[in-house]
């Protein structure tokens, strides 16, 4: 169990790595096709509030899972 | 003469639970109450408030209905988290009780758009915003003044009834609104009307803290005190220390946030897809919801108390998996039964009826369809086609292409599918119940007394107030990408191969779209949380 944690602890941490760039070109990508008010709120919510959060945990979480951290709680 | 003093004894402790439970229980579900009805009311509030003909206060709207909700939630959990561990539980929720309160009777008497300008929406964000930051400190103060009450191997059951409170809130707010729009009429309260609930909470919020002012402090926190063992500053305890950082990402990534997504979707997401996809009439959607509410309520008690027994972990993870795995087949449920294509028309009872009239500057015609089904749905279509008097202005409107019709659907269903939809609704209730009911108690008991209140608020609101609160948002943005040429669901290709469906062809909208959200947030939460996550119980310290 300890080494399956530790695997998926790589698979988060390239998540949250992999995220950043996925959001961002995507974002570009529609504002560049039609750039409403509407598309930069929307995108802008996602790019400054759910994008960091999800990086940063992922990425952060990650790490921990596979330093063995969580090898305790089981 | 030993047995009948423990029993006593017993009562005693029972009976002082439930008058914890039942003041700290009432005060949360105001507190809730407080927050929907501006979401509920968010349409009427827009129109009072947020003129769309002035960008600026357009933009304040959108702002006002989501950074309060997602944003500042978070905020508010660190703000008041970190109070609640210094000075104490009791005082701090006291306070987020007052600020919401105060926040939602003030914004029942703001003067609208039309009576103070732009000042208007600018004082409605300023106490959207503090009923944001209340909201944030109120629940994990709850929850965990509830738990320190709460005897050992039974924290399950007693803070399930804070968990019920966010679904009664809910249930209150619709059931007021309903209340008050059908005894005033519609048009009465969209003028005025909708300030009632607003102004009713001062009279709801006056009580609950009279009730709170006379509770006392949390025992556990009150002991920590005494033995000088509260922290110094629990933000810096909870966020930089390596063993509390990892306990509030793993509460947040292998609980809270797919939580949060299940809870949104099965009671906020299926109402807008009654409303917005299915075209249900306003009142009978709200019914179908509410009905839904009430029935599954109970079982966030029941799963609260069977997690005492057999741990948090398998409830909560059971039920996210079972969310991902249904939402499909169940959402396309809900849209076959009301699409009024699977149905037979009597086209002899179809009516339509077209008024010409001028008001103002322009020529308002209104076409209104009525149609009646073999099956006993009727359904209404109003197009209202608004055309400037004036020759150049109606062609500048013609070239640029805006001289379309306002379309208004209302499908009313008939007995038989309406309760089929409340039970649909309830099945995603039940889910609900499944991963939010043993939810308060699994925070707790992850984080010491020192720390508690900041440590599981964070988590939590970022699970429902951002992961959760995204899923109208998200949703209605991926039905929306359906529509682009070259869309693919896998979600929507697998039901369309099981139930035989031709698929959604190009150009149209996928209903099926907005799940592939809760979906894939649900699903790596329950991965990790089955990976990572103990199902110990009763593991909570004082220290």
């Amino acid at each position: 169990m300890s080494a399956i944690k530790k695997l998926f602890g790589i698979v988060w941490s390239l998540m949250g790595i992999g995220i950043i760039p996925l959001v961002i070109m995507q974002a570009m990508k529609e504002i560049a096709a039609k750039p409403s008010e509407e598309n930069w709120i929307f995108w802008s919510i996602v790019i400054v509030v759910l994008m960091p959060i999800i990086a940063f945990s992922l990425i952060t979480f990650g790490v921990f899972a596979l330093k063995g951290e969580y090898d305790v709680l089981e | 003469m030993a047995q009948n003093v423990t029993n006593v004894s017993k009562t005693e402790e029972v009976s002082s639970t439930r008058r914890v439970i039942a003041a700290s229980s009432v005060g949360t579900l105001i507190e809730w109450y407080d927050f929907y009805i501006f979401g509920t009311l968010a349409k009427i509030i827009s129109e009072q408030f947020f003129p769309k003909d002035n960008p600026t206060a357009a933009l304040l709207a959108t702002l006002a209905t989501f950074a309060a909700g997602f944003v500042i939630r978070p905020f508010g959990a660190l703000f008041f988290g970190r109070l609640g561990d210094l000075i104490g539980r009791k005082y701090t929720f006291l306070v987020t009780l007052v600020i919401m309160g105060g926040s939602t009777f003030a914004i029942g008497l703001v003067p609208g758009y039309k009576t103070i300008g732009f000042f208007a929406p600018a004082i409605v964000f300023i106490l959207r915003l503090l009923q944001g930051l209340a909201l944030g400190g109120e629940y994990g103060g709850a929850a965990t003044y509830v738990a320190e009450h709460s005897p050992a191997g039974q924290r399950g059951f007693w803070t399930s009834f804070i968990q019920t409170t966010a679904t009664l809130g809910l249930f209150l707010a619709l059931g007021v609104i309903l209340i008050v729009r059908q005894a005033l009429g519609v048009e009465t309260f969209s003028d005025w009307g909708w300030r009632i609930p607003f102004i009713l909470s001062s009279l709801l919020v006056g009580v609950s803290v009279f009730i709170r002012m006379k509770m006392s402090e949390s025992p556990m926190f009150v002991k920590m005190k005494k033995e000088g063992k509260t922290s110094k500053n629990p933000l810096a305890e909870s966020f930089k220390e390596k063993d509390n950082l990892k306990m509030v990402l793993i509460a947040l990534l292998g609980a809270t946030a797919g939580q949060g997504v299940v809870w949104y979707t099965g009671q906020f997401y299926a109402l807008s897809f009654l409303q917005n996809t299915c075209n249900v009439e306003f009142v009978q959607s709200n019914m179908i919801i509410s009905i839904a509410l009430l029935i599954g309520t109970p079982f966030f008690v029941v799963f609260g108390a069977l997690s005492d027994k057999i741990g948090r972990k398998y409830i909560m993870m059971a039920g996210m998996l079972i969310a991902v795995l249904s939402y499909g087949p169940l959402y396309n449920s809900m849209y076959d039964n009301a699409n009024l294509k699977n149905k037979v028309e009597l086209v002899e009872k179809t009516t339509v009826e077209t008024k010409e009239a001028v008001k103002g500057t322009d020529n308002v015609t209104t076409t209104v369809t009525k149609k009646t089904f073999t099956d006993g749905t009727t359904y209404k279509e109003t197009k209202k086609l608004t055309v400037p008097l004036d020759e150049v202005k109606k062609a500048e409107l013609a070239a640029a292409g805006k001289l379309k019709p306002e379309t208004k659907k209302e499908t009313i269903l008939p007995e038989n599918i309406k309760n089929k939809m409340i039970g649909i609704v309830l099945i995603q209730v039940i889910f609900v119940t499944m991963v939010y009911g043993p939810i308060a108690a699994f925070l707790v008991e992850i984080f010491p007394t020192r720390i508690r209140y900041t440590s599981m608020s964070l988590p939590y609101h970022i699970g429902n107030g951002v992961f959760g609160g995204l899923v109208p948002l998200i949703a209605t943005r991926l039905v929306e990408a359906s529509k682009e040429p070259g869309y693919s669901n896998p979600l929507t290709n697998m039901i369309n191969s099981v139930t035989g469906h031709i698929g959604t062809p190009a150009g149209q909208v996928d209903p099926l779209a907005g799940l592939m959200y809760p979906i894939l947030i649900a699903s790596v939460s329950f991965v990790i949380g089955m990976l990572y996550i103990s199902n110990k119980t009763n593991n909570m310290d004082v220290g």
